[in-house]
């Protein structure tokens, strides 16, 4: 297939990703309300805790609640509970035809993935704007901070859907996917640091939450946002998200040459 | 089938789809793991933040970590025999739901059978060790009522989000995707019923304990246990009865869920 015929492939898959956010309205709607519920209650269970008291480990309390607000939005656009159909296509034997399509199988799920991302991003703002009219969102220190907290977004969003990929190709195993998924939605969730910052985690904690790529979904693009990461340090950390970025292709290309030869055509 | 009691069916067709799911062995242990891994976050969470600020609200480690395991160990009685229910969207959607409503059996158990969350036994691993252990530290002064009436909170607090989900299963006849709405209140309940609810604000508290009934699963029945009634604003009595909101809830939602059933139209016919 040429270029242009592989991007527009590619351009098809994305499309298909977000219509199939979209298509359902009701969940659209609903998704959105519970969003800005959640929101909610996060900034009021920071705004609680604080309790009226001064900076804790050198974070206002003004800052906790805008990483609280900010990373609630971040997760449910970057981590959603279904982001490819890939373990049931495996399941139900719909795989055969995905292999036989141009487009290389990782670049299809790609694109969806990239489609559902995109399709859910309203969400994400709605939930930001209510945070906004809830004065819990603070402007980056700068524009610099703002610029390389949008690359870091970016750098966050390639980082997440590697992973989950390389998760969802277990399922080329072991046919069923739900635990393995599960494990990492909810490791994810605690050591990306959309739960809680890793600036208020326990040395030891945080020192092992560095070396894993989860960091560099929510805490990476949230702290530069919020200042709190700022100058080389900022630079070294959107580093270690491009390291990530390789290191994990790397993987995919890695698994995906063994999952290969481990395709079974279900009901075929 | 009339032979049979709906007990009988239930422990026959969830041994079946027990075994179904058994047939996957990385899956099950690591579903298992999974179950305490997302439980385990939580406390994790909890235990962070109260290290790093003391209290919330007035209420420290034991008493919040009493409450989370009083939740998770509720959540268990919701989640081991009625999990499947977090499936039916699919049912309807794929037009399943004929065949349910072709077969002699009560179709709602039919739904609860037809798949075995095995997350779940990760959930009541977790919930009922963290229930062992933290309500030997939290500040309660056990006696043979106490144990009965914690007995009594926890399954009847299964019940409340066993009746939360059905609506959602209810409202899954007229609405295409109620999968937000799920992940919702699944969500809400993990996150947020473990902490003091009335912090929240007295408006939010009462809706916790109406339109959304978090409030019910282990917070009330908690107060009384932990003697911290004063912090409620509801009267002891009622506050005290608090657990049998579970039969309440579950009754009121079966009885929504199959008033809704007939409106059920099967796709692509």
């Amino acid at each position: 297939m040429s270029h242009v015929g592989t991007l527009r492939a590619f351009r098809g898959m994305t499309r298909a990703g977000t219509r199939s956010v979209l298509i359902y309205r009701g969940d659209l709607i609903t998704g959105a309300a519970t969003l800005v519920i959640q929101v909610a209650l996060a900034i009021a269970v920071w705004r609680i805790v604080y309790g009226g008291r001064g900076p804790v480990d050198g974070v206002d309390v003004k800052t906790a609640v805008a990483y609280a607000a900010i990373a609630a939005c971040l997760q449910s656009v970057l981590l959603p509970w279904q982001f490819s159909s890939l373990p049931m296509r495996i399941r139900n034997g719909q795989i055969a035809t995905d292999l036989t399509r141009p487009l290389g199988l990782i670049w299809q799920i790609l694109g969806q993935n990239l489609g559902v991302l995109l399709g859910r991003l309203p969400l994400g703002a709605i939930g930001l704007a209510v945070a906004a009219v809830l004065g819990a969102l603070t402007l980056p220190p700068g524009w610099g901070a703002g610029l390389l907290a949008l690359v870091a977004t970016v750098g966050g969003a390639l980082v997440a859907m590697l992973c989950n990929l390389i998760v969802s190709m277990v399922t080329f195993w072991t046919f069923e996917v739900g635990g393995p998924l599960i494990v990492y939605r909810f490791g994810s969730a605690f050591l990306s640091g959309s739960l809680i910052p890793l600036w208020f985690m326990p040395g030891w904690l945080r020192a092992s939450v560095e070396w894993l790529p989860f960091q560099a979904q929510v805490y990476t693009p949230v702290s530069i946002y919020l200042g709190q990461t700022r100058g080389g340090e900022a630079l070294a950390l959107v580093g270690v998200q491009l390291v990530w970025v390789v290191v994990l292709a790397f993987l995919l290309e890695l698994v995906w040459r063994r999952a290969r030869h481990k395709v079974v055509v279900q009901g075929g | 089938m009339a032979e049979l009691s709906w007990v009988r069916q239930y422990v026959i067709l969830e041994r079946a789809a027990l075994r179904a799911q058994l047939q996957y062995r990385v899956n099950f242990w690591t579903t298992l793991m999974g179950g305490v891994a997302y439980q385990g976050t939580q406390l994790l969470f909890l235990g962070v933040l109260l290290g790093k600020f003391g209290l919330i609200a007035g209420w420290g480690f034991p008493e919040v970590a009493f409450v989370f395991a009083m939740r998770l160990a509720s959540h268990a009685f919701y989640v081991v025999p009625f999990g499947a229910l977090m499936r039916t969207d699919e049912m309807v959607r794929d037009g399943e739901f004929d065949r349910v409503l072709l077969r002699p059996v009560n179709p709602f158990l039919q739904l609860v059978t037809r798949w075995f969350p095995l997350m779940a036994l990760g959930d009541a691993l977790l919930g009922f060790g963290a229930l062992a252990i933290f309500g030997w530290q939290a500040p309660v002064d056990w006696s043979a009522t106490k144990l009965v009436y914690l007995i009594l909170a926890v399954v009847c607090g299964g019940l409340v989000e066993t009746g939360i989900q059905t609506v959602f299963c209810g409202l899954s006849f007229v609405a295409t995707s109620t999968f937000s709405l799920r992940i919702f209140a699944d969500n809400s309940i993990t996150q947020f019923s473990g902490y003091p609810l009335t912090m929240f604000g007295r408006t939010t508290f009462y809706a916790f304990c109406t339109v959304f009934p978090m409030a019910f699963i282990s917070f009330l029945p908690a107060t009384v246990l932990l003697d911290r009634t004063d912090d409620v604003p509801l009267p002891v009595w009622l506050i005290t009865a608090s657990p049998l909101a579970g039969p309440i809830v579950f009754a009121l939602s079966y009885a929504f869920f199959t008033k809704m059933m007939p409106r059920y139209t099967s796709p692509g016919s």
